[in-house]
């Protein structure tokens, strides 16, 4: 599908009318599912994610020798549901990109979650996008997050994560091409963009995905305007997390 | 049919199981968690939470269950069918074809061809599809047809047998779905408005509704709606059982009184579930135990022809054999009775606000 972007030069506008600094509305919810262990609901504009994590739990190992080894199991399980999309679409289990999206949440938590204190056991992930329009790995990862800290699994900090895209494609080879942050779905499908996922403040990167072309000199701008960008998330979710703090904090006082 | 084996795992002792038994057998029965026989567990429901599908809905049951549906059309070419063509066509048309609904069923940590969704999945397309109005819905002219996809996903794990909530799930779902005005007029290729505010609801004010499955579960004598995992772990017969509104009471109804007192339900289907009962440990009687002056039987032969001759209270036994037919005519009419738990399901459904 073709799209005119080209537009952007003209008002410095975006499609949806955000500037190239501005993340869209990014609302959640911790805690929306009484029967699981954590929980949230995460929303990134129009991409839509549940998380319900299960755990830390005893290993359930198939064969009776591999018991698990001295730290916890990160496993993540995504479902794209079939209605998610503009076209109904139905994904199978072994679907690459999902596959692949999975390890990448994963081995990032595995990194940030003290799994030491959990041997032989397993804390199971499990993802369902309702909605995508974009920042699907993005909105996992901070959805992640915040059904961990529902659940109480002892973490270095927040995982957050954004996407920062280039305002001109990989062959136009445009001089003048601007960062921008948070692409949606249309844009991601026309612009290079990357996924950038860090550790709390800190400008430490924990995930970096990208899967388009870019030339070389325009990644720093990208990469810089993403890591900004995730620190205003961490601050969205941190408030989140609050809010439901004091809400406990309410509720044990009666 | 199901087996339900690997999902529902009873974690009670035969003591436990006894115990429960026992008290869902009295008169009135008494449920672990103090409802009465009939009573439903609450339940949060909301509509149209997707805007990129035609229709959507959620339902959180009390017990942290929650289920998430969503309708997708497609339009599609109709294949001609040559049955029925040659006597001059009047008489078939408008008719559906059961292909145009395909329903899917999605529960975390299993497979899609699992025996779990497939059976679900079957049982839900049959009672929708039981009427044969459901799909004539779907028809646009002769040549082109809707073809609707209902996604079903069990966000939580199955506490209890999923069956009602996605019923109920899928029920809201489809009264919420609305699908783009048809424009262009006769057997031309369809043109649509493109304007979602003109738009029509696949199920108006009005008409039908889509059929509901219910749970309900009998102990002795005793017909108790809307089980929990527990009271299922010890109950005697499960049935499934699709109802629906009839369409031209309803109508009538709503035009004397809306206090849906004209509301004629009919039956769809009905379909007995194998309780996970028969799967528990009977517990062992004290003339069957060594270490209570008994003497153990030599063989599980022996074993089981001892047990059958024994009713001795309070020991354990999985219930063995069938239903009787009147207990199953009860609970189906139980379900059916003016004024009973199908018209309260049905009314409570009615007050879920629609967009």
């Amino acid at each position: 599908m073709p799209l005119d972007t080209s537009t952007y030069s003209l008002a410095l506008l975006r499609l949806d009318g955000r500037r190239w600094n501005e993340l869209r509305r990014l609302n959640a919810q911790i805690s929306t599912q009484a029967a699981a262990d954590g929980s949230s609901y995460l929303e990134m504009g129009n991409t839509k994610v549940i998380c319900t994590v299960t755990g830390p739990a005893e290993l359930k190992s198939t064969g009776g020798a591999r018991a698990g080894g001295d730290k916890a199991d990160v496993r993540v399980e995504i479902s794209i549901a079939g209605f998610s999309g503009v076209d109904r679409k139905k994904r199978g289990r072994n679907d690459k990109r999902v596959s692949e999206m999975q390890t990448t949440i994963s081995n990032a938590f595995a990194q940030s979650l003290f799994t030491n204190l959990y041997p032989h056991s397993s804390i199971s992930l499990s993802l369902h996008i309702l909605s995508q329009d974009g920042s699907l790995l993005a909105a996992c990862l901070n959805a992640c997050t915040l059904a961990l800290i529902d659940a109480g699994v002892p973490m270095r900090d927040y995982i957050c994560a954004c996407t920062a895209g280039s305002t001109s494609s990989y062959s136009s080879n445009d001089e003048q091409a601007d960062p921008l942050l948070d692409l949606n779905g249309i844009e991601e499908q026309e612009l290079p963009f990357l996924t950038v996922g860090t550790l709390g403040n800190s400008d430490k990167v924990s995930v970096l995905v990208m899967e388009t072309r870019v030339q070389v000199g325009r990644l720093e701008g990208m990469l810089a305007v993403g890591v900004d960008g995730c620190k205003q998330v961490r601050e969205i979710l941190d408030q989140v997390v609050r809010k439901r703090g004091v809400k406990i904090l309410e509720g044990s006082q009666l | 049919m199901a087996p339900s084996a690997s999902t529902q795992q009873i974690l009670l002792s035969p003591a436990e199981l006894s115990y429960l038994h026992t008290s869902l057998s009295l008169h009135p029965p008494i449920r672990p968690d103090g409802r009465s026989a009939t009573d439903f567990r609450p339940l949060h429901a909301e509509t149209e939470l997707l805007p990129g599908t035609y229709g959507s809905a959620r339902i959180c049951f009390a017990d942290g269950t929650e289920a998430v549906v969503g309708v997708k059309a497609e339009v599609e070419k109709s294949v001609p069918s040559y049955v029925g063509h040659g006597e001059g066509g009047g008489g078939d048309e408008e008719k559906g074809r059961n292909e145009w609904v395909e329903i899917g069923v999605e529960i975390p940590g299993m497979r899609d061809d699992d025996s779990m969704p497939v059976f679900l999945a079957a049982m839900l397309s049959e009672s929708l599809l039981a009427d044969g109005a459901f799909t004539a819905r779907l028809w646009i002219n002769s040549r082109f047809h809707w073809k609707l996809y209902l996604d079903i996903l069990l966000l939580s794990q199955p506490l209890s047998y999923p069956l009602p909530l996605l019923s109920l799930t899928t029920h809201l779902a489809l009264l919420s779905t609305r699908l783009p005005k048809l424009k262009s007029e006769q057997d031309e290729d369809p043109l649509f408005d493109d304007d979602w505010d003109a738009s029509v609801h696949l199920y108006p004010a009005g008409s039908a509704k889509p059929s509901v499955t219910l749970l309900v579960m009998a102990v002795k004598d005793n017909i108790i709606f809307d089980p929990s995992k527990e009271e299922l772990s010890v109950a005697e017969v499960v049935l499934a059982v699709s109802i629906a509104s009839d369409s031209a009471s309803a109508a009538s109804g709503g035009m004397e009184v809306d206090s849906g007192a004209g509301r004629q339900l009919t039956l769809l289907a009905v379909r007995t579930i194998d309780p996970p009962s028969r799967l528990t440990h009977p517990g062992v009687p004290n003339s069957l135990n060594t270490a209570t002056g008994g003497t153990a039987a030599a063989s599980l032969e022996q074993e089981n022809s001892k047990r059958e001759g024994l009713h001795e209270e309070g020991v354990w036994q999985p219930p063995r054999g069938g239903a009787k037919r009147k207990l199953i005519a009860g609970m189906i009419a139980k379900v059916l009775e003016k004024g009973g738990v199908g018209e309260e399901v049905l009314d409570g459904l009615d007050a879920v606000e629609l967009g």
